[in-house]
């Protein structure tokens, strides 16, 4: 049953049913043995477990699978089990086994992995091969030699004041000075708690960098930067990013200001940082933080992202689209923002790479941050055969909303794409852009909405009623309430549009046209109208 | 191939058991602090109040609770342990007030232990406590037969109590308790040795062997420290570096353990205690083992040892972590509490609790030391005061107040010349709290010069009969002027 629960829990997890019930059976399997003593004594040998002489586990193979050799070879010859060891820390003494059978030679050995757990339940005898047949300490050949000491010297004034001959200091026997006080009891007690709260990798790098500057000797600055190389790796492993931003920005504080510094030392310094903003290397980074169980800090992610280079930024808006985790993108875009904003020249050379996804990034970023170094280049990716980049740029563009930015807005009208002239209408609408009604106005007395869907529709007159004024207003009552040659009205969308527009200009003319209209026998109207009198949002 | 040892948690049949079962330690802990907070409340207030029956009540309440599972009671005290049923209680900074104050109400009122029956009451153990309380004020000498007739006379029938002996198991426990410190200290000499040397030949060190040897350190000082500590004393069992490092390890792991550090924390500390002068396995053993006055470049290589032991550190290989807090105590072993000495500290950081505990052991084994550079070292009580009373050393003045506490006001290894112009080395400070400047020693020549080996134990606290303390230290002397070879004395 031993043996079963060691393997039931190298193999599954805690929770699955076959360890469970392994781990119950096992622990049932001792409640006969306290039926007749309160501790269950094991003899190991390289093959077997004995209880009281008998085998009860024997198993030939010397290999870290056979539980006798596991036990065995690194030094354990008696496992004692106390009564309630099984319920106790018997799961403990599985992990310990579990990770004796994983570990390899650097791993701690079975005896260590014991020591350090404590147990209470579980007791062993061993022999220590690591240790044991150390030569013994012998006394000197003096020691039993018989001889005398001067007198005089007895006798002499001591040769140092600490205590003068025959006088005595009160100090020395106010033995209560030695105690230590409550507040002192807590200070200590703070000590180690901050020393095991500390992050000791970072006060190693700190060390490490302090030994930089203080050493100008070109080896050992050598042998601290390939340090520091292996260092990284490891910290990046391990998942500290904020150590591993402490460890960059060091660096850089080291170059700027160690002594004698040749400027191949400071180059290697610096690479540290370089290499990290690589795109392989950030890569590997953005792939483990998203794959990652647990997330960072945002604040963790802000340091380290700062310590980037510039270059790093192109990646960073790859991966964001790419990231799975939604939390993760979060943090990452806010950490991207806030290096993007930081160093918006390469923010606007990324919006015209040729990668797609870096692009496109980086025009959202621009909009987000309402950069308007970013508006000419903008304009440019406004004729970009890609749908979504047109798309994002006038969403950008209409974010910066800056005149020049509006006025690049207007080449987008014409726009092959529904979806990126809708935006550049609402654009105008929000923004209320008058250097584009005559634009707006001619798209609508030239009927060129005739192929339009709705919503486009809806779009082109609420920025018309934005932009038009009571100039307007003639133009939309004839929309709405006049009839063509045979008595034929306007189609009924562009009505119901022109309807919502007059709402929007709100003037008395544009309510007089609206309330002629409140009886219109077509309800998509009558719906416009109605809301167009109330003064509320177009649906 | 040796025989088998035992756990820190096996049975009677080790020196390594102190322990017993979990039980024990735990409720005959809290036993001992109920009796602490029973006797606190009955000095202030009387019987009747409110407080004086809660901690009687409790106090009663926990030896139920002991005599319910173990069907007996026996309380012991040994030097300055506590037993309870044969388990040795474990001292740290919350209990030791309590363990001393019982300790010393016992000693005074020459009780060894008492065992408790079944019928024990509050108001029994009232009674009890009062009177041991009244007979350590009041008589002069008070004895077992006393106390027994006041408890009779009270009424008090549920205490049976014990002489102090040093009995066949006390003696066989030291012993053994010595048998080990001396095996545990041999080996980690050995190991160090390896180690050092290892690094020194730019192979792998065994770092298995190096847990294993402080793991063997910390069961030793948690089982009984005397013995390790005294073997301190042999500063010339070896070349210098090897044993200075395992002093240092256990100076530091004696006096983390009176500090309060749990187990695995000790370890830790031992282990950077260890690897604390790794980085003089780069300093050339020609400037190490330099016998005439070191030139300014040789001092620049030994004041490189800090930062050294950090590179060194990095490059040891065979272990699953980096051992980063061993690289901190490297760095800072020679720095003061303001981070200023040597390494030079730029960026601002905190030094760390074990820096400040191995820079005490440090400095303390350092200046003890006959090396090659300093031929007369300092008695260790010239030491001490040194640490305690010079600001400027920058040691971290309520580390440096547990490392006297730990060691005595003359600590383990100082030559003494007591006041009958005997000769003694200090072998153990006093188990009584309050006798710290009344070490135990080992007289090691008469008063009429005769050097004696292996000597007699002495407590500087026997007094004779008009009260006057039987032997009183005089000074402290160099033992070197005698020819005394300390180690010898502890080996």
């Amino acid at each position: 049953m031993f043996a079963r629960a060691i393997r039931a829990h190298q193999l599954y997890l805690p929770n699955n049913p076959t360890y469970v019930r392994a781990l119950d059976m096992a622990r049932a399997s001792f409640a006969p043995i306290w039926q007749h003593t309160d501790e269950l004594v094991l003899e190991v040998t390289d093959t077997q477990l004995k209880w009281e002489g008998r085998v009860v586990v024997n198993e030939p193979d010397k290999t870290v699978d056979a539980l006798p050799w596991t036990l065995y070879k690194d030094g354990l010859r008696e496992l004692r089990l106390l009564r309630d060891a099984e319920q106790q820390e018997f799961i403990g003494l599985l992990e310990v086994i579990a990770r004796v059978r994983r570990g390899g030679n650097e791993d701690d050995d079975l005896l260590t992995l014991l020591w350090e757990r404590e147990f209470n339940f579980i007791r062993y005898r061993y022999i220590d091969l690591t240790i044991d047949g150390m030569a013994p300490l012998e006394v000197s050949d003096t020691a039993n030699n018989q001889r005398l000491v001067d007198p005089a010297n007895v006798q002499a004034p001591p040769q140092e004041d600490i205590l003068p001959a025959g006088v005595v200091s009160l100090d020395e026997f106010n033995t209560t000075l030695y105690f230590l006080e409550e507040n002192e009891i807590e200070y200590l007690r703070e000590s180690v708690r901050r020393e095991y709260e500390s992050d000791l990798r970072r006060n190693v790098v700190t060390i490490l960098l302090d030994i930089y500057e203080n050493q100008i000797d070109a080896t050992v600055r050598d042998e601290i930067c390939g340090i520091l190389d292996i260092l990284l790796v490891n910290l990046l492993t391990a998942g500290q990013l904020g150590t591993v931003a402490t460890l960059l920005r060091e660096v850089g504080t080291a170059a700027s200001r160690a002594r004698e510094l040749a400027p191949e030392q400071r180059e290697r310094l610096l690479l540290l940082a370089d290499r990290l903003s690589e795109p392989e290397a950030l890569s590997q980074l953005l792939q483990s933080i998203d794959e990652r169980a647990e997330a960072f800090e945002q604040e963790e992610l802000n340091q380290l992202f700062a310590q980037l280079r510039v270059r790093a930024l192109g990646t960073i808006f790859l991966w964001i689209g790419r990231v799975q985790n939604q939390k993760v993108r979060a943090q990452l875009e806010t950490a991207a923002a806030r290096l993007a904003s930081a160093n918006t020249s390469e923010l606007v050379r990324l919006i015209g790479v040729p990668e797609r996804d870096i692009s496109l990034e980086a025009i959202r970023r621009a909009g987000a941050m309402k950069t308007p170094a970013a508006v000419t280049v903008l304009g440019r990716t406004l004729t970009h055969a890609d749908d979504e980049i047109r798309l994002a740029s006038v969403n950008a563009l209409a974010e910066i909303a800056t005149p020049g930015a509006m006025q690049q807005l207007e080449k987008a009208l014409d726009d092959h794409s529904r979806d990126v002239r809708v935006a550049v209408t609402r654009a105008f609408a929000t923004r209320t852009h008058r250097p584009a009604l005559s634009r707006i106005e001619s798209m609508i007395k030239e009927r060129k909405l005739q192929g339009a869907d709705l919503t486009e529709k809806m779009a082109v007159f609420e920025a018309y009623g934005a932009m038009c004024g009571a100039n307007g207003v003639p133009l939309l009552d004839g929309l709405l309430n006049g009839k063509g040659m045979f008595g034929k009205r306007e189609d009924t969308e562009i009505r119901a549009c022109a309807a919502m527009a007059l709402g929007r200009v709100g003037s008395d003319a544009a309510q007089a046209a609206l309330r002629r209209a409140s009886g219109d026998k077509e309800i998509l109207v009558r719906n416009a109208v109605n809301r167009g009198l109330r003064g509320g949002p177009p649906s | 191939m040796s025989s088998p040892r035992l756990t820190p948690a096996t049975g009677a049949a080790t020196l390594n058991d102190f322990t017993g079962d979990s039980f024990l330690r735990r409720a005959g802990r809290q036993l001992v602090v109920t009796i602490y907070g029973a006797m606190r409340v009955i000095r202030l207030y009387p019987p009747e109040n409110e407080a004086v029956k809660h901690a009687l009540d409790e106090l009663a309440s926990s030896a139920r609770h002991i005599l319910e599972r173990e069907k007996e009671l026996e309380f012991k005290a040994s030097n300055e342990f506590i037993f309870v049923n044969a388990t040795r209680l474990r001292l740290d900074l919350d209990n030791y007030a309590s363990f001393s104050q019982i300790l010393s109400l016992l000693r005074v009122c020459g009780v060894g232990s008492f065992r408790v029956s079944e019928e024990a009451t509050s108001r029994d153990w009232l009674v009890f406590l009062s009177v041991l309380m009244a007979q350590a004020k009041d008589a002069e000498s008070p004895t077992i037969g006393d106390l027994l007739e006041r408890l009779e006379g009270a009424g008090v029938r549920v205490f049976d109590l014990g002489p102090p002996q040093e009995n066949e198991d006390d003696t066989d426990f030291q012993r053994r308790a010595k048998e080990a410190a001396k095996r545990t200290y041999a080996q980690s000499v050995a190991v160090t040795k390896e180690v050092i040397n290892s690094v020194r030949m730019g192979q792998a060190p065994s770092i298995k062997k190096i847990k294993r040897v402080v793991q063997s350190i910390v069961d030793q000082i948690l089982n009984e420290e005397t013995s390790l500590v005294g073997l301190t004393t042999i500063r010339d069992y070896d070349e210098y570096t090897f044993t200075h490092s395992v002093n240092v390890c256990i100076f530091s792991v004696a006096l983390g353990r009176r500090l309060g550090l749990s187990k695995l924390q000790l370890y830790d500390l031992g282990l950077a205690a260890l690897f604390h002068d790794i980085g003089k396995s780069r300093v050339p053993v020609t400037v190490l083992n330099k016998v005439e006055s070191l030139n300014d470049d040789d001092w620049r290589w030994l004041a490189a040892h800090p930062w050294l032991g950090v590179l060194t550190l990095f490059h040891m290989r065979g272990q699953q972590e980096l051992p980063y807090r061993a690289m901190v105590v490297a760095h800072e072993h020679h720095m003061k509490t303001d981070l200023t000495g040597y390494p030079k500290a730029i960026r601002p950081r905190e030094q760390s609790i074990f820096s400040r505990i191995v820079a005490v052991a440090d400095g303390f084994d350092a200046a003890t030391t006959r090396r090659v550079y300093q031929t007369v070292p300092m008695s260790p009580a010239a030491v001490l005061a040194g640490m305690r009373d010079n600001a400027r050393r920058g040691f971290d003045p309520v580390i440096v107040k547990g490392f006297i506490n730990l060691l005595g006001v003359f600590p383990v290894g100082t030559l003494v010349v007591l006041d009958t112009f005997e000769l003694a080395l200090v072998h153990a400070s006093n188990p009584r709290p309050e006798a710290l400047s009344r070490p135990i020693v080992r007289i090691v020549s008469d008063d009429r010069g005769n050097i004696l080996y292996p000597g007699t134990l002495a407590d500087l606290t026997e007094q004779v009969e008009n009260g006057a303390f039987r032997r009183t230290i005089i000074k402290t002397d160099d033992p070197g002027r005698y020819g005394i070879n300390v180690g010898d004395y502890f080996v």
